[in-house]
Parts: C-alpha cells; sequence; structure tokens
C-alpha cells in the first residue's frame, strides 16, 4: 500500500486565517524567581497558573520531502480537560523588520480517542515530552513559561528528568492574519523584560 | 684534575682583609669600610702614648704597660733599638703571608683528600635556572594581584561611603525642592494658549502662559491613597464610558443611540431619555450620572452608577479569571466549557448560551427600563391610594428584588371589613417592559408600560371588589346570594373594564338587593319590596288570594349617598339588617 499523500497546500482553519506570532528566549534556573516576579508585576492580575502538558509530535511521512508535522498535547493537571492539536505552519518570509516570528497556526480541541485516530491515519509518533511551569497573560499576549522535561519511558509521564538547567520563555499572541501592530506590542513588552531574559525570534530552520 | 664525574666548580677567595659590619637578611655582607690614609693616621695617632717621651723618664705603670709588648721579644731585639713589634712594616705583610701559606696548605689538604674518594667527595650543588628565576615572577604577580583586590575593596568602600554621602546631601536638597514644586503648582497654573509645531522631529510646542490660580480653602492636603483612588475612579469611569460608547454607535437597536462628546443618549421607552454622561472635574471628581428626565439635569440615578461599575468589574473578573487561561498552555484563550464545544460536538443553541450576548450598554438600558417602571407603578398605585378612599389599596413591595425584575402586593380592601372582604389580592411582578399581574383566582394578565392600563386595571378591580364584598357579606348575614356576575352585559357599556352585578335576598325571602357596580359608572343599588309594601301599585281583584301580595314587586332604588356609613360595606350592612326583621 503507498504511503498517504501529505498535502502541500497551505492548511487553513476555516473561515479565518490566525497567525501565532512567537518570540522566544531563556532563563537559567537560578534566575527564575526574578522573572515570575517581573512578570507577574507586569502582566495582568491574576494568581499564577500552573501547569503541566504531556506534548506528542507526530509525523507523517509521504512520498515527497517534508513530513507533517501535527502537535497534540494533553493537560496533565486537568485530565477530563480535551486535547489540543496544533498545526504550525512555515514561518513567513516577509520583511526581516518585523519583530516576531509569523507562522499559520490551526487550533483544534479534540476528545482523548485523539492519539488513536492519528495512529489510524497514518501519523507516528516522532518524540514526546512533558513540560511544566506556568502560564501569564496581559491582553491578548501569553506568556508561557516553561520547563522542558524528557519522558525515559514512551507513554510514561512519572519518569521524566529535565532536558538542561533552563527554563524556555514564549511570548505568543494569537491573531488573524495582517495586523501588523501586534508584533509592535510584543517588541514592547519583551524591551521591559531585558536584561532578565532576552526574548527574540528564533528561526526553526536555523536550529535544524 | 679530577677524572670523571662532572667539572665542579671551585671558587677561590681571598682571605678577608677587611671586617664584616653586618650581615643582612638576604646575606649581602657589608664590610667595613677601609681607613682613609688620614684615617689611618688618626688611628696610628692615637695609639701613641705622647706622655711618654723616648728619655724615658717617666716611670710607673706607663713602663709595665709597655713592658709585657717588649718582653716576648726580648731575645729578637735586645739591642738598642727599643721599638714596638707591632711599629714593624712588615709584621703585617708577615701575617699575611702566614694566614695564605696555611689556608693553602689546608687546601692542598682537602683537594688530596678528595682526589683518594674515599672520605670526601664533591657534589655539584643542583641549581635549576627557572626555579630562580619563576619563583620571583609568580611573587610578583600575586602580590601584584593581592595589592589589587585589596585597593579594589579600599576603593568600594571609600566610594559607598561618598554615594550614602551625596545621598544624604541630595535628599535634604530634594525634599526642600519637592515641597517647593508642589506648592508651586498648587498656586500657579500654565495654560498652553497655542500650539505650533516648529519642527517635526520636535513635535508640538506650545505657547504658555501662566496666571496664578485662586487659592481654594482645602481642608487639608490629600494623602497618597486618596489621590490614587480618585485616579483609579477616574480611569475606570473613562473605561466604562468608552465601552459604553462603542457599543451605542456597533450594536443595532430600533431606535439609534446619540454619542455626543461625553454624552450617550437613548429612549428606552418612548417619551422617556436615558443620558449617560462622562462629568470630569479636577476640582472634585464626580462619576457618571444617569438622568432618566431631560429637564432634571441633577436628577441622578446613584443606583445605575454604581450598577455600571460592578458590571465592569465583573466583566474585568471574567477575563481574568482562571477559567479562561488555558489547559494544556497551548490552546488559546478562552472559557474552559466553549473549548468542550468542538469534542462534545454542542450546536449552535448550547453555544450561544456558552456565550454572553449582551453588552454593557444594553444591560444598564433594561436596568434603567425596569427602575422607570417600577417607579412609575409605584406612583400610579400611591395616586389611587390618594384618591379613592373606599376601597382602600395596599401595596407590599418585597424586599427581595432583581435588578431587571421587583414584586409588589396589592390588596385591595375595605375599612374595617378586612377579614371579611379579601377576595382581590393581586400580585404583580414588575419585568423590564411589562407587568405581570397573577389574580388570586389563577388568572394571569400582562400589562404593557403604559401607565393609563394599570390605573384602569386597578380601578376595575376595585370595582368587582365591592360587589365581591357584597357577596362576603351576604354570607355573614345569612342573605342569599341568586345571582353574581363579575362581567355584566346589560345596561350602559363602561369606559374602563366592566361592571359588575349582584343579586342578594334576605334570609326570610321578602327583600332582595341588586347591586351594579362599574368603575366609571359607580354603584347602583336596588332593593326589591314585597307586593304589599308597595304603594303605587294598583289595586285589582283579579288577584283574590291574600298570598299573592307576599310576592316580591318591584324595586326601588337607593339613594346610595345619602345612605348613612363611612364606606359601602358598611352602608351594604346596614342596609342589609335594615331589611332583615327582627324575630
Amino acid at each position: 500500500m503507498e504511503a498517504p499523500p501529505v498535502t502541500v497546500m497551505p492548511v487553513t482553519g476555516g473561515t479565518i486565517n490566525m497567525m501565532e506570532y512567537l518570540l522566544q528566549g531563556s532563563v537559567l534556573d537560578q534566575s527564575m524567581e526574578s522573572l515570575l516576579h517581573r512578570l507577574r508585576g507586569l502582566c495582568d492580575n491574576m494568581e499564577p497558573e500552573s501547569f503541566a502538558d504531556h506534548e506528542l509530535v507526530y509525523l507523517l511521512k509521504g512520498q515527497q520531502g517534508n513530513p507533517f508535522m501535527l502537535r497534540a498535547r494533553r493537560s496533565l493537571l486537568h485530565p477530563t480537560a480535551p486535547w489540543h492539536l496544533r498545526y504550525l505552519g512555515q514561518p513567513e518570509v516577509g520583511d526581516k523588520s518585523r519583530h516576531a516570528l509569523v507562522r499559520n497556526c490551526v487550533d483544534v480541541a479534540a476528545s482523548h480517542s485523539l492519539p488513536e485516530f492519528l495512529n489510524e491515519m497514518g501519523f507516528r509518533m516522532d518524540h514526546e515530552f512533558v513540560a511544566k511551569g506556568q502560564v501569564f497573560r496581559k491582553g491578548a499576549m501569553k506568556v508561557v513559561v516553561s520547563k522542558l522535561l524528557r519522558v525515559l519511558a514512551t507513554g510514561n509521564t512519572e519518569n521524566t528528568e529535565p532536558l538542561s538547567l533552563s527554563y524556555l520563555v514564549e511570548l505568543s499572541v494569537l491573531a488573524p492574519a495582517g495586523q501588523d501592530n501586534v508584533s509592535e506590542d510584543m517588541r514592547s513588552f519583551a524591551e521591559q523584560l531585558k536584561p532578565l531574559v532576552h526574548l527574540e525570534k528564533i528561526d526553526p530552520k536555523r536550529l535544524m | 684534575m679530577m677524572s670523571g664525574g662532572p667539572a665542579v666548580r671551585v671558587s677561590i677567595e681571598s682571605q678577608c682583609e677587611r671586617q664584616v659590619q653586618e650581615v643582612s637578611l638576604d646575606g649581602l655582607e657589608t664590610y667595613v669600610p677601609p681607613l682613609s690614609m688620614s684615617q689611618n693616621l688618626a688611628k696610628l695617632a692615637q695609639r701613641i702614648d705622647f706622655d711618654q717621651s723616648s728619655d724615658s723618664e717617666q716611670d710607673g705603670p706607663e713602663r709595665e704597660s709597655r713592658e709585657p709588648w717588649s718582653k716576648p721579644e726580648p731575645e729578637e731585639d735586645e739591642g738598642a733599638v727599643k721599638f714596638q713589634p707591632s711599629l714593624w712594616p712588615w709584621d703585617s705583610v708577615r701575617n699575611n703571608l702566614r694566614g695564605a701559606l696555611t689556608e693553602m696548605c689546608v687546601l692542598h689538604d682537602v683537594l688530596s683528600v678528595l682526589k683518594e674518594k674515599k672520605y670526601m667527595a664533591l657534589d655539584p650543588v643542583s641549581q635549576d635556572p627557572s626555579v630562580t628565576k619563576t619563583p620571583q615572577v609568580f611573587q610578583l604577580i600575586s602580590k601584584k594581584k593581592s595589592l589589587a583586590t585589596a585597593a579594589q575593596l579600599l576603593l568600594k568602600g571609600a566610594e559607598k561611603l561618598n554615594k550614602s554621602l551625596a545621598e544624604n546631601q541630595e535628599q535634604r536638597r530634594q525634599r526642600d525642592f519637592n515641597s517647593e514644586l508642589l506648592r508651586l503648582r498648587s498656586q500657579w497654573k500654565l495654560r498652553k494658549v497655542s500650539i505650533q509645531k516648529q519642527s517635526p522631529d520636535i513635535g508640538d510646542l506650545g505657547t504658555v502662559s501662566l496666571f496664578r490660580r485662586q487659592p481654594k480653602a482645602k481642608p487639608a492636603s490629600q494623602t497618597w491613597h486618596v489621590k490614587l483612588e480618585a485616579a483609579q475612579n477616574v480611569l475606570l469611569c473613562k473605561e466604562i464610558f468608552a465601552q459604553l460608547s462603542r457599543e451605542a454607535v456597533q450594536i443595532k437597536s430600533q431606535i439609534p443611540h446619540i454619542v455626543v462628546k461625553n454624552q450617550i443618549i437613548s429612549q428606552p421607552f418612548p417619551g422617556l431619555q436615558l443620558s449617560i454622561s462622562l462629568c470630569h472635574s479636577t476640582g472634585e471628581k464626580r462619576s457618571q450620572r444617569a438622568s432618566p428626565e431631560k429637564s432634571k439635569p441633577d436628577d441622578h440615578l446613584y443606583v445605575l452608577e454604581h450598577n455600571l461599575h460592578q458590571l465592569i468589574r465583573e466583566f474585568h473578573k471574567q477575563t481574568l479569571s482562571s477559567v479562561v487561561m488555558p489547559h494544556p498552555a497551548s490552546a488559546p484563550f478562552g472559557h474552559k466549557r466553549l473549548r468542550l464545544a468542538g469534542p462534545m460536538a454542542y450546536d449552535k443553541a448550547e453555544i450561544s448560551s456558552l456565550q454572553q450576548s449582551e453588552g454593557l450598554l444594553e444591560k444598564i438600558i433594561k436596568q434603567a427600563k425596569h427602575i422607570f417602571l417600577r417607579s412609575r407603578t409605584a406612583r400610579t398605585i400611591d395616586t389611587l391610594a390618594s384618591r379613592i378612599e373606599d376601597p382602600q389599596i395596599q401595596a407590599h413591595w418585597s424586599n427581595i428584588n432583581d435588578v431587571y425584575e421587583s414584586s409588589v402586593k396589592v390588596l385591595i380592601t375595605s375599612q374595617g371589613y378586612e377579614q371579611i372582604c379579601k377576595s382581590i389580592q393581586l400580585q404583580l411582578n414588575i419585568g423590564v417592559e411589562q407587568i405581570r399581574v397573577v389574580h388570586r383566582d389563577g388568572r394571569v394578565i400582562t400589562l404593557s408600560h403604559q401607565e393609563q392600563e394599570l390605573q384602569d386595571f386597578l380601578l376595575s378591580q376595585m370595582s368587582q371588589h365591592q360587589v365581591h364584598a357584597v357577596q362576603q357579606l351576604a354570607k355573614v348575614m345569612g342573605w342569599h346570594v341568586l345571582s353574581f356576575s363579575n362581567h355584566v352585559g346589560l345596561g350602559p357599556i363602561e369606559s374602563i373594564g366592566n361592571a359588575s352585578a349582584i343579586t342578594v335576598t334576605s334570609p326570610n325571602g321578602e327583600y332582595t338587593i341588586s347591586v351594579r357596580n362599574g368603575p366609571e359608572s359607580g354603584c347602583k343599588v336596588l332593593v326589591q319590596f314585597p307586593r304589599s309594601q308597595a304603594k303605587e301599585l294598583p289595586k285589582s281583584d283579579v288577584l283574590q288570594d291574600a298570598r299573592w301580595t307576599h310576592l316580591r314587586g318591584p324595586y326601588k332604588e337607593v339613594h346610595w349617598s345619602r345612605m348613612e356609613g363611612r364606606n359601602f360595606v358598611y352602608k351594604m350592612e346596614l342596609l342589609m339588617a335594615a331589611l332583615t326583621p327582627c324575630p
């Protein structure tokens, strides 16, 4: 049986094309406390929201070169909450002056039968990890400070070890395409976090 | 000389001719400097005893002191010349030579012993050239480092002291400066007169004029938290007004809302105007007001203002609640239950029930409508109660209300007969646009917001009450009800509601009272007498039996206004009592 065809058309989610604007940075473990304090002060006034998520990355390999990647994520603290399936497109190669990484984003809430469904569709799990940390929000901006943990035995989220001695800090906004003031707002917010953490746009292609 | 083994350097140094004065800590020897010619001469001259001449005339101890010198060499120089052997110039030379000979002999002996290699051996002293050099370099570097650290610490300390001293001075100066500035600002005011753009990079420059502010008699300077509260209030009011004006423009309604500068005008009911305006004065800050009548601008509705604040706070709390935060963290923001819409396959009705459809403006208009309706209902009832004394109208307002619903229980009673005549009890539920009336007998009537409808309805209920009261009274008095109708179809048509009628007959059946009461036409009471008491009936001899005279005859109207009694039921009771003969 031949491999299922992998789409090369741009993936859209319904009528509105949502883009994810992203800035990333990292901070060492010992500087986490001061970063949390600053975020608590800068972001909306809420109780800090902790999270523990388990993310599985699925790949669909077709005859063409690039495999199609989907990310399935579930919450370990809220087991009844639905799964979150995410598709992230290629980063837009717009003008270099844009301060944030912009890419097409499709978010879908799914029931708990998602892994089986993806397996039936032909996806294979490439890797998985556990992320633990805190989420902050400022209006439409979301700041996620997470510690990435490696899962030692497939499927067993109890046995984990940290991947590094630092925390990953991500500043993201979900907005429809064509809004340029979003990246300006993100940049000014990122300025306020310096010099604790430097948030910048990191092209994922350069890391591969 | 030595065969095999490394060549060994042997140093030979001459015997020290000079005395060592001092050996320093690093081994350097300081020699006594040799005497110069004059010093030597002086030293020798000191030795000469000028007291003793060569004649040797003096005897005594001088001679004896000289004796031991001359004694050991008597055999040498026993001759004529008596001179000190120390004055012999070659003595020192002889001694030096002797010493050199001794040392050479010693050296010769040592070398001969060394040659044997049995009792003594020469060992070269290994000297590492690098060891001699680098310790010094290391020492230098380490010394430099330690000195540098010490210097840095001292410098830091000095810097800190300097800084604290400067700060203290600065603070003292600054406090004065700040208080001066405050006083200046409270007394003077800057006002921009014109704005001229000088250049694009500088921006707006304005010419200002300075004039003295009238000093207000302020009680006491406000503390910082009072000022902060005032600032927060201003910001909240501005946010509320911005939200309201945004909605006023966006939302489509039957009667469009007008937004003019700081005022939003809308018409909840025809003939009623609601104006929400933002009042911001720098003297005392006042929040918004919502006035129902245009003619009375000072008539604030503080309740609505308070509710606006509550609504916006509720909105803030909802946006900032943890229900909105995503789990897992990569999900977009949104209500927790709405995220289940996909997996649980919600339909449109369920989704719309989760989402808030009403905005701030709609809510506040609904509340304003309800408040207005409630106040008008109360006014209607009160005017009726004050205008009409019989029957009496009582209103019991419930304490627990909703922003959109209130209720009142209206009782129509006759004074003195509350226990007997309590058939008209109305429960009015005042909503946003309508009033729902629930009757005691189970009927539900919906009235619109028109004031006249409620008034007419209450009037009709009052007229019905009179007739009901007669019915109850008849029961008590023992009279029989022959007929009763809430809405009679006979007689003149009432403009408000319908007339009601009742016919009751006395216990012995002789008299009948017929009452017709209408809201507009008032009450009409007729009494039917037995034929025997009717005077105007023509006597005929058709009826021969006497018993036919006991039948009821014609009706006679009662001059009700001339009847004794303070209210209708009392009068009726008197009438009934009068028509019931004593046994």
